[in-house]
C-alpha cells in the first residue's frame, strides 16, 4: 500500500471518528488541528485505525506518536 | 526528613557541594548514596522498601523485556506489577489494617500504643514511588524502552530523592535522559540561584500561605457542631488555598532543587484554579498523575478486547455517536475510581477526589453538544462568561473538598448538613479568629495568596510563541539583581511571617502523607 493509498483511508477515517467530512490530514497534523481531538477521542481514533488497516499499535506507539505522519510510518512498518 | 526544613536544606547543600567538587564520573553515585541516605533518614523500613521494590522493578524490567518468550513477559509483568501495586495497597490500608490490628491488641489486654509497630513500619509518600516503578516494569513490556541491565540505574531511578516523597511522577525514558545530561553539566551560577529562589517560593507558599489557611481549616472541619452554615463553605474555601500551596509548594522545592542538580523533572501544576472546565481541571492539577492514569491505565483499558466489544455493542444499540461514549464512560469510571483510591484508600478519598470527578466529568461530556447550540446566543465568549465558569469550576473542585479533608465519609455528609444546621457559633470575627487567624495573619494571608494568584495569572496568559511561561525567566530577564531581591524578600518574608518553630508542626506535607 502506498502513503498515498493509505492517506486515502486514513482521511475516512479521521472523518468518521471526528463526524466531520472535511478533515483532511497530512504529515505534519497534529491534535491541536483537529477539533475533537483529545485525549479520550485519541484511542478512539487509534482502535478505528488499527480496525481499517488489519494493524495493532503497541502501547508505545499509542502513546509516543507526535503527528499523523508518524503514524502513517508505523502503519507501513506493520503492514510489513 | 521533611522537606521544609533546615536539615533538608543542609542536606541538599551537602549534596549540592560533592556533586559540583567532585569528578563528573561519581556525579550519578553521589545522588544514588544521598537518595538512599534520603531514604533512611525517612526511617529504615522505607529504606527496606526501596531496596525491595527497587530489585522487583529491575528483575520485572529484565523478564518483561523483548528478549524472552511471550508468556514469561506477560506473567513477569503482572507478577511484577501486582507484588509492586499489592505494596501499594497494603500502604493505603494501613490505618484500617492498623486500627484492625489495634482493637485485637486491644482485646488481648494491650494498651493503645502496642501497635505503633506496624504504623512506625510503613513507609509514608510511597504512591509516587510505585506507580513510577510499575510504570518501567510496563514500559519495558511495552518496548517504549529497552530493559535497564545496570541495576544502580533502576535503582537511583526509583529513590531519586528529591521526588521520592511526592513525586513529581516521571517515565524512565524521561528520567535517564536527565540523567544522562546531569553528567557533563558544569556548574552554573545563574542554575543554582534560579533553583533557590524556586525553593524558596515552595517554602513562602508552605510556610507562609499553606500553615496559616489551615488555621480556619482545621477549627471548622474539628467542629462543625459549633461552625455551621457560612462557616462550612468558609472552611472549604481555605482548604482549597492550603491544599493547592502545599502541594505545590512541594513541587516547587523538588523541582527547585533538582534543578539545581541540572536534572529537570515536570511540572505539576499549571495554574489549575483558572481551569474553565472539571476536566480542564484536571490537565493543570497533578498533571503527572493524571499522565500516569492515562497513559497505564485508561489506554490500555480502551484498547483491551471487552472494552472493544462493549462498543461495538452499544454503537449498535445507541447510535455510532452515542454508542461509542458508553466505552469511554466505563473506563473513566475505572480511572476516577483509582484516582480516589490512590489518594487515600478510603472512601471519602474515593468519593471526592474520584467518583464525584467522574460525574462532573461525564455529565460535561453529555451536555457539551447541546451546550455548543446555544453557547452564541449567551454570550459564551464574554469575559462574564470566563470568570463564571472558573468560579463555576472552582466551586465543583470544592464539593470533593469537602469529602477530601473529612475523616470519614459519615463526616463529609454531616459537614454539608452542617450548613443548614441553625443554632451554631455566630458568624462574627471574634469566633472566625478563635482558629489563632487573627486579623495581622489575615493580611498576611490575603497579600501573600495575592502574589500566588498574580504568578499564576501571568502564567495562564499564553506568550506569543505559545510556550509555557517562568517568572523566574522574567525576573532574570529583568536582571540578575531584580531575581535576587525576588530571593531575599521571599527568604526575609518567609523568616518573618512563615509559620515554623516552637508550636508548630509544619514538618509534613499534606501529599507525602499519600
Amino acid at each position: 500500500m502506498t502513503r498515498e493509498e493509505i492517506y486515502d483511508k486514513l482521511n475516512e477515517v479521521f472523518q468518521d471518528v471526528f463526524d466531520d467530512e472535511d478533515i483532511t490530514v497530512n504529515d505534519s497534523t497534529v491534535a491541536a488541528d483537529v477539533d475533537g481531538w483529545d485525549s479520550l477521542e485519541h484511542i478512539n481514533l487509534i482502535v478505528a485505525v488499527e480496525r481499517c488497516f488489519g494493524i495493532k499499535f503497541t502501547m508505545g506507539e499509542t502513546t509516543g506518536l507526535k503527528n499523523v505522519g508518524e503514524m502513517v510510518d508505523r502503519i507501513i512498518a506493520h503492514l510489513g | 526528613m521533611s522537606l521544609v526544613s533546615a536539615l533538608f536544606l543542609a542536606f541538599v547543600a551537602a549534596v549540592l557541594l560533592l556533586y559540583y567538587v567532585l569528578p563528573k564520573s561519581v556525579r550519578l553515585w553521589v545522588v544514588l548514596a544521598a537518595s538512599l541516605a534520603f531514604a533512611g533518614f525517612l526511617g529504615f523500613y522505607t529504606l527496606l522498601f526501596v531496596l525491595v521494590s527497587g530489585v522487583l522493578c529491575y528483575v520485572g524490567g529484565l523478564l518483561a523485556g523483548p528478549s524472552k518468550s511471550n508468556a514469561l513477559r506477560n506473567v513477569a509483568t503482572v507478577v511484577t506489577v501486582v507484588i509492586n501495586i499489592a505494596l501499594l495497597c497494603c500502604i493505603k490500608y494501613y490505618n484500617v489494617l492498623g486500627l484492625a490490628a489495634e482493637r485485637l491488641n486491644l482485646l488481648f489486654g494491650a494498651t493503645e500504643t502496642a501497635n505503633t509497630f506496624f504504623l512506625y513500619a510503613v513507609p509514608v509518600g510511597m504512591s509516587f514511588y510505585v506507580l513510577q516503578t510499575s510504570g518501567y516494569i510496563l514500559d519495558c513490556r511495552w518496548e517504549k524502552i529497552a530493559p535497564e541491565k545496570n541495576f544502580f540505574k533502576v535503582l537511583l531511578f526509583s529513590t531519586y530523592f528529591p521526588q521520592l516523597m511526592s513525586g513529581p511522577m516521571n517515565t524512565y525514558a524521561n528520567l535517564s535522559a536527565e540523567f544522562e545530561k546531569a553528567k557533563s553539566v558544569r556548574f552554573s551560577f545563574e542554575r543554582i540561584c534560579d533553583g533557590a529562589v524556586r525553593v524558596a517560593w515552595g517554602f513562602f507558599k508552605k510556610l507562609v500561605i499553606a500553615e496559616r489557611a489551615a488555621m480556619p481549616v482545621n477549627l471548622i472541619f474539628a467542629d462543625h457542631q459549633t461552625f455551621t452554615g457560612l462557616y462550612v463553605p468558609i472552611g472549604v474555601f481555605f482548604f482549597a488555598i492550603q491544599l493547592y500551596t502545599d502541594f505545590s509548594g512541594c513541587m516547587d522545592v523538588v523541582i527547585g532543587v533538582s534543578h539545581m542538580l541540572g536534572i529537570e523533572l515536570p511540572e505539576n501544576f499549571n495554574c489549575p484554579f483558572f481551569s474553565k472546565t472539571v476536566k480542564e481541571y484536571w490537565r493543570r492539577w497533578h498533571i503527572t498523575l493524571g499522565g500516569w492514569l492515562r497513559d497505564y491505565l485508561m489506554y490500555p483499558l480502551l484498547k483491551s478486547e471487552p472494552l472493544i466489544k462493549l462498543g461495538d455493542w452499544s454503537k449498535a444499540k445507541f447510535g455510532k455517536k452515542n454508542g461509542k461514549k458508553v466505552p469511554t464512560y466505563v473506563a473513566l469510571f475505572v480511572l476516577w475510581f483509582a484516582v480516589g483510591y490512590w489518594h487515600g484508600g478510603l472512601w471519602n478519598y474515593v468519593i471526592g477526589s474520584g467518583i464525584l470527578h467522574f460525574i462532573y466529568i461525564v455529565l460535561g461530556m453529555i451536555f457539551e453538544p447541546a451546550f455548543k447550540n446555544i453557547r452564541p446566543k449567551i454570550g459564551a465568549d464574554k469575559l462574564y462568561f470566563r470568570i463564571f465558569q472558573s468560579v463555576r469550576t472552582f466551586i465543583l473542585m470544592l464539593s470533593g473538598f469537602v469529602f477530601f479533608r473529612s475523616a470519614t465519609v459519615m463526616d463529609a455528609v454531616d459537614m454539608y448538613a452542617a450548613i443548614f444546621r441553625r443554632g451554631g457559633a455566630a458568624l462574627n470575627w471574634a469566633n472566625f479568629s478563635a482558629s489563632g487567624l487573627n486579623l495581622s495573619n489575615l493580611i498576611v494571608l490575603i497579600i501573600a495568596v495575592l502574589l500566588v494568584a498574580a504568578v499564576d495569572a501571568y502564567k495562564y496568559v499564553p506568550s506569543e510563541d505559545d510556550q509555557p511561561k517562568s517568572m523566574i525567566a522574567f525576573l532574570r530577564s529583568k536582571g540578575i539583581v531584580v531575581l535576587w531581591a525576588a530571593f531575599m524578600v521571599l527568604l526575609i518574608a518567609t523568616l518573618v511571617f512563615g509559620m515554623y518553630g516552637l508550636g508548630y508542626d509544619s514538618g509534613s506535607f499534606i501529599y507525602a502523607r499519600i
